[in-house]
């Protein structure tokens, strides 16, 4: 919450006052840390919330994904594969893979060699199932004139016939999976948290969408679903994990999570395969050989907001 | 001096192609990529890559029906503008340094100009070239820094050749239109005024 900049709640878009429901649970966990399924379940029944809610029972009651049996996991699964064909019509995959031995991921960015393309934001919202309406963009590509470091004199909605422009550089920003990540300490229900190899990623159904990691946040890392996602069936990725990509819902919040579908099997993310210039880098930090480990190694590398200590995972970094 | 530098260089170059043909078979075996398996099985010093091959416009290939000893057009190392063929190439690389001779191998035009140890180097391998004068970028290319590898972070992978991204005549990376900027949330007028 220190990190919050005065003008970030003014320039969030729609602020929409809290519910009631919304409101009370986050009052009520704080001060005396309610079991939430517990007081779910009571405020359901007293607000008649079944006969409002579009939601099943089993998804009402379902738990955090990192207490949930195998066989809730099976179950959860099954549960949203029938959602997203009757929604969609096509057969999804939900992965639950999880986080491999001996790896913690490390992502860096050649400062020097992005040409704002935006390639990647898009490849980026076509693989992680990113509502197109309202929009949502886990990358911003910051346009800066040479020289300037101020973030505030950047801008992200430069449109010029062909890039790079003379006289600016870019730098894409998105979650920096930061190991010291202030996200993930604030939220009251723990909906969001750090996996083993390094990811920070959301379960969606146990958010209440409070979005005080969006206000701990000092990258603007996360994006809150103010309204049902719009994504086009023709478009939709049906090759999920749980934890990353599959359809999200209103009022929850989700982020980027270094395509966790695709890399805990091994593939680069998203991002990395599309850049034009090949200036994204992505890797195990654990690895000696591995391209990041390198990069870090033997080029000057830099962190955003360092001074936060937050330390991210995401390096940028100057080839020359 | 500089030639004890590259024997090393291309003996761990080569012991390191070996290890990449030892991880790389089984999954490349199941790939049923036959080309690729043909050229990752014959490791030599400097086939050490999984790099995908490059086939040359088939209209130009081979360069021998022309340039071959029976044709013989007298090799020419005087810079000049108009080639009477080849007009497709506007050399535009290096300055007035740099001819095609520096490049291509004048007396086998199926081969471009050879390393120090005499071997010459084919087109599929044109980064080899690359690398004698882009020394510092070609080792950045090697370890994944330069350039772009797609496929596996952990395991096989593609690489991009220089020569997907640079073309070797003019090879200044083109410039390109880039997607459209992000929909403007809303927000209060002053604050949109910033940007
Ligand atoms: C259709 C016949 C033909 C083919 C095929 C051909 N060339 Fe040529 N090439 C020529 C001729 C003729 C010239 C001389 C042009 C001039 O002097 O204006 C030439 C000139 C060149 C030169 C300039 C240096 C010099 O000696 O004049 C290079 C380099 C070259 N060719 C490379 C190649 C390569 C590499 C290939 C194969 C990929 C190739 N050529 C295929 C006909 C051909
Ligand atoms: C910097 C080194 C370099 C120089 C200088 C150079 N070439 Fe090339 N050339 C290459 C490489 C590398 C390739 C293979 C490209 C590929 O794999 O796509 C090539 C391919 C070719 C080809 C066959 C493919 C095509 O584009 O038609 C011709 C013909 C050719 N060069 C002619 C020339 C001529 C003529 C000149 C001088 C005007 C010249 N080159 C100068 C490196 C060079
Ligand atoms: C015989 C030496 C030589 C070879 C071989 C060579 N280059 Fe170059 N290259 C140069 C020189 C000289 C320059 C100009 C550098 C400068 O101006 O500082 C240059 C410049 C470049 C540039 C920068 C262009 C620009 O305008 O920004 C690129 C990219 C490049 N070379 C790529 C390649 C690639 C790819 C190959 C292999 C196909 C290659 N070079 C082979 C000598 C070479
Ligand atoms: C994924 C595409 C890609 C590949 C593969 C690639 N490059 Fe580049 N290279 C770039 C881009 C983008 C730039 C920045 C160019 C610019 O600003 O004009 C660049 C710049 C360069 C420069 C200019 C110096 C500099 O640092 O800006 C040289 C020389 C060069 N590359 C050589 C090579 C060589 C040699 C190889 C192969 C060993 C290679 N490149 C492979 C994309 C690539």
């Amino acid at each position: 919450m220190r990190h919050k900049k005065s003008s970030e709640s003014g320039s969030s878009p729609g602020n929409r006052p809290p519910t009631d429901l919304e409101n009370s649970s986050i009052k009520k966990t704080n001060s005396e840390l309610l079991d939430r399924r517990t007081f779910m379940a009571g405020a359901a029944s007293v607000l008649g919330m079944f006969a409002v809610s579009s939601c099943s029972w089993q998804e009402f009651i379902q738990n955090n994904f990192q207490r949930m049996t195998k066989e809730e996991i099976e179950q959860t699964v099954e549960r949203l594969r029938k959602e997203y064909k009757e929604k969609y019509g096509k057969d999804f995959v939900v992965g639950t893979e999880g986080p491999l031995e001996a790896t913690l991921f490390g992502y860096a960015l050649d400062i020097q060699r992005c040409i704002g393309c935006r390639k990647c934001v898009y490849a980026c919202v076509e693989e992680n199932n990113q509502s197109r309406d309202p929009q949502i963009q886990y990358i911003r590509v910051l346009r800066f004139k040479d020289g300037d470091m101020d973030l505030e004199h950047s801008t992200i909605y430069y449109d010029p016939e062909e890039v790079p422009e003379d006289g600016y550089y870019y730098m894409p920003v998105q979650c920096q999976h930061c190991a010291n990540a202030p996200c993930t300490k604030v939220c009251p229900v723990r909906a969001t948290w750090t996996e083993r190899d390094g990811i920070v990623v959301v379960d969606y159904n146990w958010c209440i969408g409070c979005r005080y990691c969006m206000a701990a946040c000092p990258y603007m890392g996360r994006w809150f679903n103010f309204a049902e996602p719009v994504i086009p069936a023709e478009s939709i990725n049906t090759v999920t994990h749980y934890l990353g990509n599959r359809p999200r819902m209103k009022n929850v919040v989700e982020k980027c999570t270094f395509c966790i579908q695709r890399v805990r099997v091994g593939k680069y993310p998203a991002c990395v395969e599309v850049c034009p210039v090949g200036a994204r880098k992505f890797g195990n930090l654990l690895d000696p050989d591995s391209e990041i480990s390198k990069i870090i190694r033997n080029k000057r590398v830099f962190r955003l907001k360092s001074e936060l200590n937050t330390q991210p995972k995401f390096y940028y970094f100057f080839a020359t | 001096m500089k030639s004890k530098y590259l024997i090393l260089l291309l003996t761990a170059l080569g012991i390191m192609g070996y290890c990449f043909s030892l991880a790389d078979k089984s999954a490349l075996a199941q790939s049923q990529d036959a080309e690729a398996l043909k050229e990752i099985q014959a490791p030599t010093s400097e086939k050490e890559f999984p790099v995908p091959l490059r086939p040359l416009p088939k209209t130009i290939t081979p360069c021998r029906a022309c340039h071959g000893p029976e044709k013989d057009f007298p090799v020419n190392f005087k810079r000049r503008e108009d080639l009477l063929v080849h007009t497709n190439i506007r050399l535009n690389h290096g300055g007035i340094r740099l001819w095609c001779l520096d490049c291509h191998h004048p007396d086998n035009r199926n081969y471009l100009l050879p390393l120090s140890d005499g071997k010459v180097i084919e087109f599929e391998q044109s980064y080899l070239l690359c690398g004698k004068c882009h020394g510092t970028i070609y080792r950045d290319w090697r370890d994944g820094i330069h350039g772009k590898r797609t496929g596996s972070w952990n395991g096989v992978k593609n690489y991009y050749l220089c020569v997907t991204c640079h073309d070797p005549h003019n090879p200044k990376f083109k410039p390109m239109a880039p997607m459209p900027p992000p929909k403007k949330p809303w927000t209060p007028v002053e604050v949109q005024a910033r940007h």
